[in-house]
């Protein structure tokens, strides 16, 4: 069998050093891109709420149900 | 289903042992070299990986790069896109997915 290559430390060191920076990197944006989605979310709760209210209000106005009868 | 469940669970452990014994040759081949090759830096190592890259810096000044064979700069670009492509093995292991992040 061939023998194993003996790999230079700066390359070991660089190898890891990526992969840990690598690992950091994932995690926050992960905790980012997490935050971002509930933030629309909830902006887009609200959003939809704001027009059913408004479709809500048409719907009344068609039916000729306003205080003014 | 059902037959198909039984006729599972009747073959799986010839199944499983058919894989362990063509891997078992295999893993120990991986150890062999892992063990050498793949394993994390220790902390002795690190001023001779800071003379290297001295030594890097200092070929970069002096424009002594420029001497390197096509063959030895086309094998330093590999070994360099090697390390990088750690980086974005970190990167999955970090956002916990292969593609994409899962939010």
């Amino acid at each position: 069998m061939v023998l194993p290559v003996q790999v230079s430390p700066l390359i070991k060191l660089g190898r890891y050093s990526a992969l840990v920076r690598g690992m950091v990197y994932g995690a926050k944006r992960y905790s980012y891109l997490k935050h971002q989605a509930e933030v629309e979310r909830r902006g887009a709760e609200k959003e939809k709420k704001r027009l059913d209210e408004l479709k809500r209000i048409e719907k009344d106005l068609a039916e000729g149900d306003t205080i003014l009868k | 289903m059902a037959k198909f469940v039984r006729n599972f669970a009747e073959k799986a452990p010839a199944l499983v042992s058919a894989a362990v014994t063509y891997s078992k040759p295999r893993l120990a081949t991986f150890w062999y070299y892992a063990k050498v090759e793949l394993v994390p830096p220790t902390p002795a190592e690190l001023p001779a990986a800071i003379q290297s890259a001295k030594k890097i810096i200092q070929s970069g000044k002096t424009g002594s790069f420029k001497q390197l064979t096509v063959k030895e700069a086309m094998l330093n670009g590999l070994v360099t896109t090697e390390v990088w492509m750690w980086f974005y093995i970190g990167e999955i292991i970090g956002k916990r997915g292969i593609i994409g992040y899962d939010v």
